[in-house]
C-alpha cells in the first residue's frame, strides 16, 4: 500500500457538495484532494443523446434491492464522475419551507431538522445569487421569505399553457418552476436554448452544473481532483479520529492521510463506506454509535400523469424538469386522513426514448401500434409528475450485503417499504393529476406506475447524538474531523427537490468549517 | 485505424460500433454492421435469430436498424461502459446472462404453447405471446421475469429506431443537439 503525503482535507466524491466544499476550502488556503470513483468528465463529453446520457449515471457497485421491490433506480438517481448526479439532474430548485424542517413538532410526524429555515435562508440566498435561478417568487405563493430570483422565469411552451389551464380550473395555483438554468445571460454564462438535453448534461453553461461552477473554481484555487479512485475505508488513528482514506486506483490499494475527511458520495455510498470502516474501536461501523448509519433512507413516491391532446403540445421544447410548479401542504382538509407535502412538476420536455421518454409512457404498446402512438405523442402528449413526500421510517435503511464488489468490499443492500400513508398520498396525487389533465382538455388520460425519486436520508443530521449520525453541519457526532455531505443528511424532505437545499446546507457547513478550522483539524 | 480508449468509447456511445475485422478497426452504425454481417461477439446465431424476430414484433424496423448488433456490442464491452437500458434496472452484471436467459424463456414459452421456436411463429401467435409477456409470466416461460425482459428489449428497440437523429427525423421533431453526434445510426 503506497501512501501519499498528508493533506488538509480529503473529499470523497466530486459531485455537487464535494465540489462546493473543495472550492470554499481551497480558496481558504487549505490543501484539498478530491477522490472520485468515476471519470473526469469535461463539457465536451456531454453529447446530446439519451443513450449517451447513461454514461453519466452511477456505474459502480450495485445496490442490492429485493427483486421486484426496487424503491428507486440507484443507477439513474446517482452519478459517476466529475459533477456527480448534479451533472445530469434536472435542476428543479424550490426551497424547503419552514414547516418542512419541523414536521415532528408541528404535526407529530417524521423528524425535525436540527436547524430551521431561518438558519438556512441566508445560504439559499447566497447560492442563488452565485449560481443563478430563473423563476418568479411573487407567483410562488408557497415560497418562504428570501431574496427574489436573480433571473426572470423561463418562457412557457404550449404544453405548460394547456396544463396551467387545467390547474386553474380545479382551483390549484401554478407558478413558473424555479430552475438552476439561465433564462438570460448570467455572469457570462449563456441562456437556455430549450432543446431538452438537460439529462445528457448541459455543455453550454446555461445549466449551472459543477463543471462550470465549483469544480472549476476549486481547481483554479489549487484543489486536486483525482478520477477513478474508489474509496474503500475511512482510516482512523488510535484516538478514534479520522486519519485519512483508503482507496483503490487502477487496481492498486492506496491511502491518503488528511486532517479532515469529508464524505460527499451518495445517500447509498456514504453509509456503505461508514459501515465498511468498522474497526475494533468502531465495531458497528464508523460514526455509528447511534446505530443509525443507513437508517431513514427516504424517497418520494412519484405519480406520473399523461394526457393526449387534440392541440399540439410542443413537448420537445423546454427543460426536463418541467415548466411549472404547484405545491401542496403537509395537511389538507381535502384529505384529512392523509399526511404529506408534495409538488407537481408540470410540462417537462420529452424525448422519444429512455426511461422517462415518450415510448415508456405506454409500455403496453408494441408493433405498429407503438409506431402510431409515437407519431401522435411526439406532437400531442403532455405530462406532469407529482412527488409525494414520504414520512421517514427508521426501518427503511441501507445495510451491508453478503455480496462483495471487485475489491472485496461489501455491497450496500436496501430494505425499503412504501408506507400505507405514502401510498395513499400517491393515490391522491393520481386522482388530482387526472382531474387536472381532464380539466385541461386532454382527450385521453392515463398514469404510470409508482416510481421513486428525490432520495434523501441514510446519514441524518440531528441535535441528539443518540438519534442521529451528524449535527447540523454534517459533522459526525462520534468523529469530530469526519464530515458528511449531500442529501443523505436530510432527516425529512417533504416531497420536494433536494439539490438546492443540499447546496445551502453544504455552503453553511463549509463556512462553519473554515471559521472553526482548529476545532475540526486539531 | 488506431483509436485510444476514450475516443473509442466516445464513438461507441454515439451509436457507432467499433468493429474489428481482420485486424482492422472500423466504425459502423448498428444497421451498417448488420448489413455487413459483422460476426457477433456474445450472442449465438440462434440467439440473434430469436432476438431479431422478437425486436421486429416489438417495433417493426428494429431488425434492420441493427438491434442485435447494438445489443451484442454493449454486451461485449465491460458492464460499466455498457449503454443498455438494463443499467437503469440495477440488474447485476454481466448483462449477457440476462439477455440469454430471456431469449431462452421466449423460446421455452413458444415451444410449450406452439411446439415451435419463437421466430417460426406466425404474426398472430407471436403477437399474442409478446402481449402476454407484458402482463406476467407466459405459459411455459422459464427464468428471468418476462415483463422485465419485454420492457428492456422494447426499450433497446426504441433506442435504435427512435433514439437517434434519424429517428427524430422520422417523427418530425428537431434533434436540436448542443453537441451533434458525428454520425447517424
Amino acid at each position: 500500500m503506497s501512501t501519499n503525503r498528508t493533506v488538509d482535507v480529503v473529499i470523497v466524491g466530486a459531485g455537487a457538495a464535494g465540489s462546493l466544499y473543495a472550492a470554499r476550502l481551497a480558496k481558504a488556503g487549505k490543501r484539498v484532494v478530491v477522490l472520485e470513483a468515476g471519470p473526469a468528465w469535461k463539457l465536451d463529453d456531454l453529447y446530446s443523446s439519451q443513450i449517451w446520457a447513461r454514461r453519466l449515471k452511477w456505474n459502480g457497485p450495485l445496490l442490492m434491492q429485493p427483486p421486484g421491490q426496487s424503491a428507486f433506480s440507484h443507477t439513474q438517481s446517482t452519478g459517476a464522475g466529475f459533477g456527480g448526479a448534479a451533472l445530469h439532474h434536472f435542476g428543479a430548485w424550490p426551497r424547503l419551507r419552514p414547516a418542512d424542517f419541523r414536521t415532528r413538532s408541528l404535526f407529530g410526524k417524521g423528524l425535525d431538522w436540527p436547524i430551521t429555515y431561518n438558519d438556512l435562508r441566508p445560504y439559499y440566498d447566497r447560492i442563488q445569487a452565485e449560481m443563478g435561478i430563473a423563476g418568479d417568487a411573487r407567483q410562488e405563493v408557497w415560497r418562504p421569505k428570501g431574496a427574489a430570483y436573480p433571473m426572470p422565469p423561463h418562457r412557457l411552451f404550449k404544453q405548460a399553457k394547456l396544463l396551467a389551464r387545467g390547474f386553474s380550473k380545479v382551483g390549484l395555483k401554478t407558478a413558473p418552476l424555479p430552475v438552476i438554468i439561465n433564462s438570460t445571460v448570467y455572469k457570462g454564462r449563456a441562456p437556455c436554448l430549450y432543446d431538452g438535453w438537460c439529462e445528457a448534461g448541459c455543455p453550454i453553461g446555461a445549466f449551472a452544473n459543477p463543471l462550470v461552477m465549483h469544480l472549476n473554481e476549486a481547481r483554479q484555487a489549487g484543489a486536486e481532483f483525482r478520477e477513478h479512485c474508489s474509496a474503500t475505508r475511512i482510516l482512523t488513528d488510535k484516538t478514534g479520529r479520522a486519519s485519512g482514506v483508503e482507496y483503490v486506483s487502477q487496481g492498486k490499494k492506496e491511502s491518503l492521510d488528511a486532517r479532515v475527511v469529508i464524505l460527499a458520495t451518495s445517500m447509498v455510498q456514504n453509509p456503505r463506506l461508514l459501515l465498511n470502516s468498522a474497526s475494533d474501536r468502531h465495531p458497528q461501523g464508523l460514526a455509528n454509535s447511534s446505530g443509525l448509519v443507513g437508517a431513514y433512507l427516504t424517497t418520494d413516491a412519484v405519480a406520473i400523469i399523461y394526457g393526449m391532446f387534440d392541440e399540439e403540445t410542443e413537448n420537445h421544447r423546454g427543460v426536463n424538469a418541467g415548466q411549472l410548479l404547484s405545491r401542496g401542504d403537509h395537511v389538507s382538509k381535502k384529505r384529512p386522513d392523509i399526511f404529506g407535502a408534495y409538488q407537481w412538476q408540470i410540462a417537462p420536455s420529452l424525448k422519444p426514448n429512455d426511461l422517462l421518454g415518450i415510448a415508456t409512457s405506454r409500455v403496453d404498446l408494441f408493433g405498429n401500434e407503438l409506431h402510431n402512438f409515437m407519431r401522435k405523442a411526439t406532437k400531442h402528449l403532455a405530462s406532469m409528475a407529482g412527488f409525494a413526500g414520504a414520512v421517514p421510517d427508521r426501518d427503511n435503511r441501507i445495510t451491508l450485503a453478503k455480496e462483495t464488489d471487485a475489491h472485496g468490499m461489501a455491497l450496500a443492500r436496501l430494505n425499503y417499504r412504501v408506507a400505507d400513508n405514502t401510498r395513499a398520498l400517491w393515490n391522491n396525487l393520481l386522482e388530482e393529476g387526472r382531474s387536472v389533465m381532464t380539466a385541461a382538455g386532454a382527450k385521453e388520460v392515463w398514469t404510470g406506475p409508482m416510481a421513486g425519486g428525490h432520495v434523501i436520508g441514510g446519514t441524518i443530521m440531528g441535535a441528539d447524538a443518540k438519534a442521529s449520525v451528524c449535527d447540523g453541519y454534517g459533522r459526525t457526532h462520534d468523529v469530530p474531523n469526519l464530515v458528511l455531505a449531500g442529501s443523505g443528511l436530510f432527516p425529512a424532505g417533504s416531497g420536494s427537490s433536494p439539490t438546492y437545499t443540499l447546496y445551502a446546507v453544504a455552503e453553511r457547513s463549509a463556512e462553519h468549517m473554515i471559521k472553526h478550522w482548529d476545532e475540526y483539524a486539531r | 485505424m488506431q483509436m485510444d480508449r476514450r475516443d473509442f468509447l466516445k464513438k461507441s456511445g454515439l451509436g457507432l460500433l467499433a468493429i474489428n475485422l481482420n485486424g482492422l478497426s472500423l466504425l459502423m452504425s448498428p444497421s451498417e454492421a448488420r448489413a455487413a454481417a459483422v460476426p457477433m461477439k456474445v450472442l449465438t446465431p440462434e440467439e440473434v435469430t430469436t432476438l431479431e424476430a422478437f425486436g421486429e414484433v416489438l417495433l417493426p424496423g428494429a431488425r434492420e436498424a441493427g438491434l442485435a448488433h447494438f445489443i451484442d456490442y454493449h454486451l461485449a464491452v465491460e458492464a460499466k461502459d455498457s449503454l443498455l437500458m438494463l443499467r437503469y434496472m440495477d440488474w447485476p452484471a454481466p448483462y449477457a446472462g440476462f439477455y440469454k436467459a430471456g431469449l431462452m424463456g421466449l423460446n421455452a414459452a413458444s415451444g410449450k404453447q406452439h411446439k415451435k421456436p419463437f421466430h417460426e411463429l406466425n404474426a398472430t401467435q407471436s403477437d399474442a405471446l409478446v402481449r402476454s409477456m407484458g402482463q406476467g409470466m407466459p405459459e411455459g416461460w422459464e427464468g428471468i421475469p418476462a415483463p422485465l425482459f419485454y420492457f428492456v428489449v422494447r426499450s433497446d428497440a426504441v433506442d435504435v429506431v427512435y433514439g437517434t437523429e434519424e429517428g427524430f427525423e422520422k417523427l418530425g421533431v428537431p434533434y436540436m443537439a448542443h453537441i451533434t453526434p458525428p454520425s447517424k445510426w
